[in-house]
């Protein structure tokens, strides 16, 4: 039939590519603009181990998205298990594995109890990620005593600082963990089920699928990344701050929103968040370079989101 | 049934985290926020906040009360440490009150405090103009008030103003850092969020002894929120633009500790020195590491102990200055280490 | 003579694919005009184009003898032109008197711009009492039924002096007796001249009350004609291109051993002590009014709410079904009401949602064997006749039949044994329909359990070996393939066992 080209072209649809061509000029430009700063390989590098602790955080938000929920904690919950972690690291001769593990476990039990709220108390996840959010970030305040954990052991600093083959280790942990995510989602019974309870948990229901299980699984995904990023963003500034990640998850929501991941679950393919992460880390890194001021950042970023979330709504209304 | 009685235990454990949380969200490490924020939601929450009562060993049944914006980090818990053992030891009762950075609750709880029959109160103001009311209100019926750390928009209002002054801090570290570097050369500046007093304030103090160094130049300057991490990438970025840099002056020791980390990473140590304001022990640490220059402090505990005084005064009759301003401290590897043993004592 | 509406010579393509070629529509004023063909044939896209929603490549649009143009709904509902969906289009959330006037509110202040309810409730009123509708225009529209709502639809068209009303499947989701209403309203409209374009698949409404019957086939005009002067079968003949010799081609199948046995279910007061059983090779239709209970019954069976009582048995054992997993585990399976909200994933492509059931057995160990389900799904496409290019397409842009051969697919890969249809055919075109029912005979030839719901008597008496009949939560009646007719499932549905309607 002749609608077969058509339809093929359907899948790949312009907004995906959009965002490709986007990142593409965005970066050729920069490098036009500052040959000298901008398109140093080292000053690359750096691209891809800032766009890191974010680009973490979007694979578990990405999960959550596609869903069918939102978690607004995932900035909270980076302090505490950052605090938690630190509060290990002081320890002189621990093991610093036995920091890793905590920053894990704090980052799981947190998106449990996201998950349990939503799954099993029903509430919807924006109002309990909101009511977590605060309190988590209550929380690593008063264990943390106030003030940021300082005194680290190198062991734990050296999980950041170390390079393989020329890469900073950042980046692979990034790659690694978005490489996971990507197959999980992809080929997996339980990835296709993430698609199904966002596409329509309805019929997910129906078809014998145990929502409810899955979403605390899911809610409890994100809180492990988001574990993750606090553990490597307290191994990066050596310190474990009560007051870390703070506005973290807008950005990694912004980074799947971006990649095409649409809010209202479902739909979207995991590369995308790549490409968002690694947008939002170019503009930073550029407009650093280029002296221009956070806030000004932030209006861009904001119209690259609204630009995003248009083309998502444009893109479904061609659907029907 | 049981799906609604287990959503109202989450909530409600939601719910008192929250109130532990309150006022701790966008707290700097130590030096005042914006004011003008303040967390609706939370204010019946926190009405009942902390009161405590210290028992006096001898003087006098009067009690000294000490409102605090917030009691949740280095700074504050400074300065009402110092209040507090001054307070005892001119011989009255202290209590201690924390608003969670909500200016209505601080209103609230003065006027609770004078109902209750407290005669003289310190106040770290929430907000320069909301709380002036509330100091009104308690000059008329006869209290004695001390306003420490941040000046309120009508300083006549009440009796005194004890504090550190931003626009000095600023300057005392940026003549420092212009001399370490030889008064020539280019500066980068770390912020705190636009707009903040304390932000502002030391711009301010940059801007004037920048005046007299026509050689130094000002490369970069964004903020990063008070916050660690913002400021490591931040920096990351400068180190990488191809200008350079020979010193980065930032407003607090949470910031510059991020920019210090950057600098060590692109092993740019022996190059760049970093600055820093608050002198936490975490910035006393790193001067004596070597990984900042100099920490300014704002005299926190001065400030707590002069404002302590200067209300025991005005109990007692005693004239007092209209304003006291608290010497700023520089510390370097000299001087460091005392520093930080009293702090840790 | 002066038609109300013409479209003359219509041709529209979409990117390079032609949906109408030539097609020409002449409505008399004060007519009943049914608009037939089977879904893709062109028709809701020759209603869009009237509505002004789509621009025609070549061809004209006159009223009353004049020439107009349409530039989009709200213009043509200043012409005279209005349209009742099938998915109504009301505000969910706000007053009966607010959704009439919706667009062009009555206004207190001009300058204000206040909007003035009590007179637009008066007015609403106004209407209500001509059309002897007893709705309360201050009444909330969630709390109406979907034929108040079609109601409060056709008040909307009238105060806007519409002279073509366009309704779209309207009894689609109401009852018979509901559905009498609503021509009541149409026999008045007519009075006033009002001509009306009535899109359905329902056979013997389009007989009942349409005066001129037009048909599309593949985006072609074939005909028009009276309705008095055409028989049913000359019309599917027009509609299909091909004879159909029977609409329901029943076989007769012997049944085998009892396979499900449900004793004195009870589920507080949806279902109230239910007891039949179900063989092998049976189609066991389950009727009644709307309401009646029906889909509580089989959603009771598969798991989807808990029992409040009784027992359910598969080959006489007695079963615990905690959740559609344990049915399906049982080998049952569950094509529900409504396919949009329960039965797709609309996001999701046909093979995606072909696998939804089958997931784990197309697996090894937690991964998907991606080759096997694309393999899967063409298969099914093509034994069910699924009209798509490709398995890759999403679901949401196939035809309603299609549709539920999706949704057929996607379960019979469950390989179930028992296999539970709730309103299998509804808002499906009658060559879909016709597939639909070759599939459950031959589901039922090859030793399978079938239970049908349907609100259509005449596709119960069709296609079924034995019916029960439903009323309030309970079981009224049984009647057996030799016994069935109308007006006997209709007093079982009318009554509770023991009290007379």
């Amino acid at each position: 039939m002749k609608n077969k080209n058509e339809n093929k072209k359907k899948i790949l649809n312009y907004r995906e590519f959009g965002i490709f061509i986007a990142f593409f000029t965005l970066v050729i430009v920069l490098m036009i603009i500052s040959p000298n700063a901008f398109a140093k390989p080292r000053n690359l590098i750096n691209i891809l181990k800032q766009a890191s602790v974010n680009g973490i955080l979007s694979c578990g938000m990405m999960f959550v998205i596609i869903s069918g929920g939102i978690d607004l904690s995932a900035g909270s919950t980076i302090a505490l298990s950052g605090v938690v972690a630190a509060l290990c690291a002081q320890i002189q001769g621990l093991p610093v594995i036995v920091a890793v593990l905590a920053a894990l476990a704090v980052g799981a039990a947190v998106g449990a109890v996201n998950g349990f709220g939503v799954a099993y108390a029903g509430l919807p996840p924006f109002i309990i990620t909101l009511a977590t959010m605060t309190g988590i970030r209550g929380l690593a305040l008063i264990v943390s005593g106030g003030s940021p954990v300082y005194g680290l052991a190198k062991s734990f600093e050296n999980l950041t600082n170390q390079f393989i083959l020329g890469i900073p280790i950042l980046a692979i942990y990034f790659i690694v963990i978005v490489l996971i995510s990507g197959f999980v989602l992809t080929k997996t019974v339980f990835g296709r089920r993430v698609y199904a309870i966002g596409g329509n948990e309805a019929t997910a229901r129906v078809t014998g699928i145990n929502v409810k299980r899955m979403k605390l699984t899911v809610y409890t995904l994100c809180g492990l990344t988001a574990g993750v990023a606090g553990l490597l963003v307290a191994s990066r500034t050596v310190q474990g701050s009560p007051t870390a990640g703070d506005g973290y998850e807008m950005d990694a929501i912004a980074a799947v929103v971006i990649g095409g991941i649409s809010m209202s679950g479902g739909s979207g393919k995991w590369y995308g968040t790549i490409i968002g992460a690694l947008l939002l880390a170019v503009i930073s890194n550029g407009l650093d370079i280029l002296g221009v001021s956070s806030n000004y950042q932030k209006i861009i970023k904001g119209v690259i989101i609204a630009v995003a979330v248009y083309l998502d709504l444009r893109g479904k209304a061609r659907q029907e | 049934m049981m799906k609604k009685a287990l959503a109202m235990l989450v909530v409600m454990t939601m719910g008192f985290s929250a109130l532990t949380a309150c006022g701790s969200n966008k707290a700097a490490d130590n030096s005042t926020t914006d004011t003008t924020e303040s967390k609706a939601a939370n204010d019946n929450a926190e009405k009942e906040e902390d009161v405590k009562e210290s028992d006096s060993a001898s003087g006098s049944d009067e009690t000294i009360a000490l409102f605090m914006t917030h009691m949740s980090n280095e700074f504050t818990i400074t300065l009402s440490g110092a209040v507090e053992a001054e307070v005892e030891a001119r011989g009255y009762k202290y209590s201690v009150y924390d608003a969670g950075q909500d200016v209505a609750t601080q209103v609230d709880q003065i006027e609770q405090a004078i109902t209750l029959g407290v005669k003289g109160i310190i106040i770290e103001p929430v907000s320069v103009d909301g709380v002036v009311p509330a100091v009104r209100a308690a000059k008329e019926e006869g209290v004695a008030v001390v306003i420490v750390n941040q000046k309120i928009s009508d300083p006549s209002a009440a009796d005194c103003y004890v504090g550190a002054d931003a626009a000095t801090t600023g300057e005392i570290l940026m003549k420092k850092a212009a001399e370490d570097i030889g008064g020539k050369g280019n500066v980068a500046f770390l912020l705190g969020p636009m707009g903040s007093d304390g932000q502002v304030g030391r711009s301010e103090g940059f801007e004037n002894v920048l005046k007299d160094y026509p050689d130094i130049n000002v490369v970069f300057q964004d903020t990063a929120e008070w916050q660690t991490e913002p400021a490591l990438t931040i920096t990351e970025n400068w180190l990488n633009s191809g200008k350079e840099i020979d010193a980065i002056v930032s407003q607090n020791d949470g910031m510059a500790v991020g920019a210090a980390k950057a600098v060590a990473d692109a092993k740019l140590d022996d190059r760049v020195k970093v600055y820093g304001i608050d002198a936490t022990s975490e910035g006393l640490q790193a001067v004596l590491d070597g990984k900042l220059a100099a920490t300014v402090s704002q005299g926190t505990e001065d400030q707590g102990k002069l404002s302590a005084d200067a209300c025991a005064d005005l109990l007692e009759g005693i004239e007092v200055k209209a304003e006291t301003i608290v010497d700023n401290v520089t510390y370097t590897k000299d001087n460091a280490q005392e520093a930080l043993d009293a702090i840790k004592k | 003579m002066n038609y109300a509406l013409e479209m003359k010579n219509i041709y529209k393509s979409f990117s390079g694919v032609k949906v109408l070629q030539d097609v020409t529509l002449q409505i008399k004023p004060g007519e009943v005009h049914a608009l037939m063909g089977e879904n893709g044939a062109g028709k809701s896209t020759l209603m869009k184009i009237l509505m002004g929603i789509y621009k025609v490549d070549a061809g004209m649009i006159c009223m009353s003898g004049q020439e107009v143009a349409m530039h989009g709904p709200k213009d043509a509902m200043t012409k005279g032109i209005a349209m009742i969906h099938q998915e109504l289009n009301t505000i969910l959330d706000m007053e009966v008197a607010e959704n009439v006037f919706m667009g062009r509110e009555l206004l207190q202040n001009k300058t204000l711009r206040l909007v003035d309810k009590n007179k637009m409730r008066a007015e609403t009123q106004r209407y209500f009492d001509e059309l002897e509708i007893d709705i309360n225009p201050k009444a909330n529209m969630r709390t109406l039924s979907v034929a108040q709502m079609q109601l409060v639809e056709i008040v909307k068209a009238i105060s806007v002096q519409s002279r073509i009303i366009v309704m779209d499947e309207p009894t689609s989701a109401i009852t018979e007796k509901e559905a009498e209403i609503l021509f009541k309203q149409i026999e008045r409209l007519k009075k006033q001249d009002v001509a009306i374009i009535y899109i359905s698949h329902k056979m013997n409404e389009i007989f009942k009350i349409s005066d001129t019957i037009s048909v599309l086939r593949d985006g072609h005009f074939i005909g028009t004609k009276a309705s008095t002067q055409l028989s049913e079968d000359e019309l599917i003949k027009m509609m299909v291109g091909r004879e159909i010799t029977e609409i329901y081609p029943k076989e007769e199948t012997a049944r085998g051993a009892i396979i499900l046995e449900v004793k004195n279910l009870s589920r507080k007061k949806h279902v109230q002590d239910a007891s039949f059983s179900l063989h092998e090779g049976e189609v066991l239709g389950i009727a009644g009014l709307i309401g009646a209970g029906r889909s509580e019954l089989v959603e009771t069976i598969f798991g989807m709410y808990p029992k409040t009582g009784g027992e359910i048995l598969i080959n006489g054992k007695p079963i615990t079904l905690k959740s559609p997993a344990d049915a399906i585990r049982h080998k049952i399976a569950l094509i529900t009401e409504d396919r949009k909200l329960t039965g797709l994933n609309l996001v999701g492509t046909v093979k995606e949602n072909i696998s939804l059931a089958s997931l784990q057995a197309l697996a090894h160990g937690g991964i998907l064997d991606k080759k096997r389900e694309l393999e899967i799904a063409d298969k099914y496409i093509k034994e069910l006749g699924i009209k798509t290019p490709s398995a890759d397409v999403l679901v949401g842009n196939l035809s309603g039949g299609n549709q539920q051969k999706v949704v057929l697919a996607k379960w019979l890969l469950a390989q179930p044994d028992i296999i539970i249809f709730d309103e299998p055919t509804r808002g499906i075109d009658v060559g879909a329909k016709r597939d639909i029912y070759i599939l459950i005979n031959e589901l039922a030839k090859a030793g399978k359990a079938i239970i049908v719901i349907s609100s259509e008597m005449a596709e119960i008496i069709g296609i079924c070996d034995r019916t029960l009949v439903m009323c309030e939560g309970q079981i009224t009646g049984e009647l057996y393939r030799s016994q069935f007719s109308q007006e006997l499932i209709m007093a079982y549905a009318s009554r509770k066992e023991g009290k007379p309607a």
